[in-house]
């Protein structure tokens, strides 16, 4: 028996606890799985990186044969998730029904970074090289950033792809691309997505922080003293500082972080987005998703 | 005495020339690591039987990120190394160090290309440094206030 999970038509960090609930559901009973993307119109970064994550959280269900995935059959839906370099990453997850398009991912403009593998601090330096190689004169020319903030932006990048090296457990993805961000802001923005399916914030930090959040500890407090307290699993007095550096950096280009574990997402909420900063009770997803958002530099006003 | 550091020779040494950014923990220790047994060999080691004060030259360096901040500057600092000096430093570099050192009330001296001495990180430490280098009479105090490197 197959089970089925649908992949929103429109595949973003908003649509995703729609896309966790349905991955919730199928993988009750310990069933092949069969992600139907065949009608998806559009996915974002973070889509896509999560769509990955729920494969290889499926693949390593214990479930012999590896998950379904039908692709999209628009055209220029099929032919953007191969540029942004998501079949690269699939075709090791699932079992692929649909005509895909061939050749290599595409260098393009809006794909600062593909979707890359993350498994272990070599990735990190490929990636944080990538993108200070293809990425500079963008970020400074589409989203006027300051010099500055371009070599802020691959520090940035650097600490959330070390997330997954140092919590996961497992490997995960990052992807980066710049896009036209309609939503609430009207203006372009650069996005980075980082998903794995590994152990999440809470499993990471219960050995050290359970007993101080007492009756409180779950998702939705570890994401807490990760982000807000920036406490590490580690006891060495200098840990907490990735994720410390991403908020400050955020703080100051106006940025955005949201960040979903378990069940619970936290969100760092600049003036110019309407998210809401913590909701607990959501639907489980194994690992952590992170979602960072730069905008384009200038008035920020709604 | 000021022992020279090259740390992008030391992190193309410890990466076989295959990096020339200092990010991830792993990368920032091995390189520690290396600065470490430079400075043990120079006995820059606070015992006061070598050179008290390193130059850490970061030229040529790509990006530094926060956690190779922390395991390189800030851990060499818990370490008791007594006094660095960073050179070559680019804005990129400073905004990953500064807020680093500043959270542990640690601090390092920027040495600019004229000589001129810049503090990053904690105020009340960084005098402290501007103080022993006095003392040492490798600095002295400008006119205006600023502190510079006498004869390096």
């Amino acid at each position: 028996m197959t089970r089925l999970v649908e992949v929103p038509t429109q595949f973003d960090d908003r649509s995703f606890d729609q896309f966790a609930g349905a991955f919730a559901e199928a993988t009750k009973d310990g069933e092949r799985l069969l992600f139907d993307a065949h009608a998806a119109e559009w996915a974002s970064p973070y889509g896509l990186v999560a769509l990955l994550a729920a494969g290889q959280a499926a693949k390593r269900s214990g479930v012999a044969e590896l998950p379904l995935l039908t692709a999209p059959t628009q055209a220029d839906v099929l032919s953007y998730w191969a540029r942004a370099g998501f079949f690269r990453e699939a075709t090791q997850l699932f079992e692929i029904h649909g005509r895909l398009p061939r050749g290599k991912p595409a260098e393009e403009s809006d794909v600062l970074l593909p979707v890359t593998p993350v498994r272990a601090a070599e990735d990190v330096h490929e990636v944080v090289s990538k993108i200070q190689q293809r990425a500079s004169a963008i970020l400074a020319s589409e989203l006027q950033l300051d010099p500055r903030a371009t070599m802020g932006f691959a520090m940035a990048l650097s600490e959330a792809c070390q997330n997954i090296v140092e919590h996961a457990g497992t490997g995960g993805w990052v992807a980066v691309q710049s896009y036209h961000w309609r939503r609430t802001l009207a203006r372009r923005v650069v996005v980075i997505a980082v998903a794995d399916a590994g152990v999440g914030f809470r499993h990471s930090l219960e050995p050290t922080q359970a007993k101080r959040f007492g009756d409180r500890w779950g998702d939705a407090a570890a994401l807490e003293a990760a982000l807000i307290q920036g406490v590490s699993r580690f006891r060495d007095p200098g840990r907490g500082q990735g994720l410390a550096g991403i908020r400050r950096y955020l703080a100051r280009w106006e940025g955005k972080i949201a960040i979903r574990s378990g069940t619970a997402r936290i969100a760092i909420v600049p003036s110019w987005d309407d998210d809401v900063p913590l909701k607990d009770g959501l639907p489980a997803f194994p690992g952590a998703q992170v979602l960072i958002i730069i905008p384009e530099q200038g008035s920020t006003a709604r | 005495m000021i022992q020279h550091i090259d740390v992008h020779a030391l992190l193309r040494e410890s990466s076989s020339g295959v990096y020339t950014d200092l990010v991830t923990r792993p990368t920032g220790r091995v390189v520690r690591e290396r600065i470490s047994q430079v400075m043990a060999g120079a006995g820059v080691d606070g015992t006061g039987n070598g050179p008290t004060v390193a130059r850490m030259d970061f030229s040529g360096v790509g990006c530094m990120d926060y956690s190779c901040a922390d395991e390189i500057v800030a851990k060499l600092l818990r370490e008791g190394v007594v006094l660095l000096l960073l050179w070559g430093i680019s804005d990129g570099h400073r905004e990953a160090i500064e807020p680093v050192l500043t959270g542990h009330g640690l601090a390092v001296l920027h040495e600019r290309p004229d000589g001129t001495l810049d503090p990053l990180g904690s105020p009340a430490a960084a005098a402290q440094l501007l103080e022993q280098l006095v003392a040492q009479r490798l600095a002295g105090r400008l006119p205006g206030g600023t502190f510079a490197l006498i004869g390096s």
